[in-house]
């Protein structure tokens, strides 16, 4: 059973008005076994949580922390959050050339688990896993993201998720940019990672569809730099309705109420 | 051979050029080739083939020296093996005897002061199907003045793998003639892997036999200032030259390679494909692919590509592929260059699945190289090459800086 315990978190930005603070306060927990839906007006930081938990240089930790079962993460390099067990699936994921899919997936399981996988059951495993995210085993050729559509490369997240085997997963709109059918296999993806790990899950959406396929226990709109009202999935129901105007801070405009 | 081929080249009015192209006089009409040192301008910055290269570095190789004869050359097996007298001979002979200065003219400053500075060649002869890497070893003696020349002879049909590694330190000249007989399969590799003091010049002047083929490929891994011209041409119908090369540049190193591929007979094929990364403030790398395809060369196939990975700020690549073509009958002359910056996005991707910064460079820097590395088909080079990028991609923070203070 882990914790991650985001703890009065602000974190800015250097733009080029000057630095711009983006987390004003934030405030979570996440147990093993937990889905947390984080939802909100496009602005509002989500993905600036995202990626400042995973160490993206960009992101300036002003105050707060970051505790996974204690220990502060925002203290580590991305790698070593990486080990500690975090996993951010990026909305967009990174295209690296000349570094083949079958390379670095063995480079990095054998770095988070500190040896090399066992040739045998891991060429099983990983042929297991692309086969159940519907991917074409041609796809361990060729190098990382490089020419993959946008579903391919949310299946290629997934994939990673699945094989690496972290404690919490942050999908930052891992549903963007998905029909129906590539929704449903890599939220099964997301499931199965769920129950065979006790995966604590952040989930970060603007939507509600990707709702349908990995049910959140824990329902949270965020809205200018903090989380501003936590509630059941029956929550989420209700921004589907309302969309997000009444969270917005005063004085901003209305136009990212719920599609 | 046949002749049933016929050559026509295009007859046009001396008056009006443009209207027959192949009339003009090409680069290569106009360009000097001579044993004379003195009939060339001392190299300056002004002139264009020496516009990208720190001339104030190199001043010492532009007049005639006495060479200090402390550079060694050691001909064996790459694999420690005995070498078969009757397939691979080396022996010495006097500048300017046969089989010396008939491979091409030098063509600038620093190849013909080598050549006027030198008085004994080292030639190595290669004969029938040879099925060890050979492996020349040239040690430097340290960093006064030296020059060496090598002479490379294989015979028609000949098959071989010739490894010329270069390491120590050293302040060479170094001038090399390749030969290749028709029909032979030839490669030849090599390696610079000079210590962070040691400056070298090279010109490598190479006859192509007819339907031979020679993968000719460069590695410059060390030295701190290193320049290379390797001049070619094709002596029949149906050859096959294909020209790799791999770079690293460290900080405040100047690594220069110019490769110039004529086409002058028919049916030919050149490929040239370099590819460098950059390390560090100051690093600098130059390529120039020249290409020349003659009125004489119709059915003619050529390409060329240079890319570069910049790993940090502060690094220089400079590329510049120039084309002449003088025949319109031929099958392509393509080219490609590019200078890439190793991208911020990527490391995080990597390092965020767990995979440290330095393992992180090393995953990219591997994967851009690996496919050439791969292609100079020879795995005990290869397997070195890459354990060498390996290793200068580890380097710690404080033993880099203590190489550009100590390197300049």
């Amino acid at each position: 059973m882990s914790t991650l315990e985001i703890k009065d978190l602000h974190v800015s930005v250097e733009t080029k008005e000057g630095r711009k603070q983006i987390l004003k306060g934030a405030n979570l927990t996440v147990n093993s076994g937990e889905t947390h839906a984080i939802m909100g007006p496009n602005g509002s930081g989500k993905s600036t949580l995202a990626y400042t938990l995973a160490g993206h240089p960009k992101y300036l930790v002003d105050s707060g922390q970051a505790l996974l079962d204690g220990e502060d993460i925002l203290r580590m390099t991305p790698d070593e959050r990486a080990k500690a067990g975090l996993f951010l699936a990026m909305q967009y994921p990174v295209e690296v050339s000349g570094v083949s899919m079958t390379n670095f997936l063995r480079t990095a399981k054998t770095e988070i688990d500190g040896k090399a996988p066992a040739i045998r059951t891991w060429s099983k495993e990983l042929g297991q896993a692309m086969k159940n995210l519907r991917m074409d085993p041609k796809f361990a050729q060729r190098s990382v993201n490089e020419g993959f559509s946008g579903g391919e490369k949310k299946r290629a997240e997934v994939l990673q998720l699945e094989l690496l085997r972290p404690k919490f997963a942050i999908l930052d709109e891992t549903d963007s940019g998905l029909d129906v059918d590539a929704l449903r296999v890599v939220s099964e993806g997301v499931n199965r990672a769920k129950e065979n790990t006790a995966l604590g899950i952040l989930m970060v959406t603007h939507y509600t569809r990707i709702l349908r396929y990995i049910k959140p226990d824990i329902v949270h709109v965020f809205s200018d730099g903090r989380f501003v009202k936590t509630g059941g999935p029956e929550l989420a129901d209700e921004l589907e309705e309302t969309g997000y105007d009444q969270y917005l801070p005063e004085g901003s405009d209305s136009e990212s109420a719920l599609a | 051979m046949t002749d049933k081929a016929e050559i026509r080249i295009p007859q046009g009015s001396v008056e009006d050029p443009y209207a027959a192209p192949a009339r003009m006089p090409s680069s290569a009409d106009r360009s000097i080739r001579s044993y004379d040192p003195d009939d060339y301008a001392t190299p300056t910055r002004r002139q264009d083939d020496w516009r990208f290269t720190p001339v104030e570095r190199l001043e010492e190789f532009f007049r005639p020296f006495e060479p200090s004869g402390k550079t060694a050359l050691t001909v064996s097996a790459m694999d420690g093996g005995p070498l078969d007298p009757a397939q691979v001979s080396v022996s010495s002979v006097e500048m300017g005897q046969a089989p010396t200065g008939t491979v091409l003219k030098p063509n600038d400053k620093v190849s013909a002061v080598e050549w006027a500075s030198n008085s004994r060649a080292h030639v190595i002869e290669l004969r029938g199907e040879i099925s060890r890497p050979v492996l020349v070893k040239v040690e430097g003696g340290g960093l006064e003045l030296d020059a060496i020349h090598l002479v490379i002879l294989a015979d028609e049909r000949a098959h071989a793998d010739l490894v010329v590694e270069h390491g120590g330190d050293a302040r060479l000249a170094e001038g090399v003639e390749i030969r290749t007989g028709a029909d032979s399969h030839i490669s030849t590799t090599f390696i610079q892997e000079w210590g962070p003091t040691s400056k070298e010049v090279a010109n490598h002047r190479i006859h192509l036999g007819a339907g031979a083929s020679l993968r000719h490929s460069v590695v410059t891994l060390g030295g701190d200032v290193v320049r290379m011209r390797m001049d070619q041409e094709f002596g029949g119908e149906g050859g096959d030259l294909n020209m790799l090369g791999i770079y690293f540049v460290d900080p405040g190193q100047h690594m220069e390679h110019r490769t110039m591929v004529v086409h002058n007979h028919p049916n030919c094929r050149s490929r040239v494909v370099y590819k460098g990364a950059l390390d560090g403030p100051g690093a600098h790398s130059t390529w120039v692919g020249n290409a020349l395809i003659r009125p004489t060369a119709p059915g003619t196939d050529s390409y060329e590509l240079n890319r570069n990975l910049v790993l940090t700020p502060g690094a220089v690549a400079d590329s510049e592929p120039n084309l002449e073509i003088e025949n319109g009958d031929i099958i392509g002359a393509g080219h490609a260059s590019s200078v890439g910056r190793f991208e911020e996005e990527e490391l995080f991707y990597l390092e965020s699945r767990g995979i440290p910064e330095q393992e992180a460079r090393k995953l990219v820097v591997r994967g851009f190289f690996g496919e050439l590395v791969e292609e100079i088909g020879i795995p005990a080079v290869s397997g070195h090459l890459m354990d060498v990028i390996d290793r200068r991609l580890s380097k710690g923070e404080s033993e880099e800086m203590k190489h550009v203070l100590e390197g300049n």
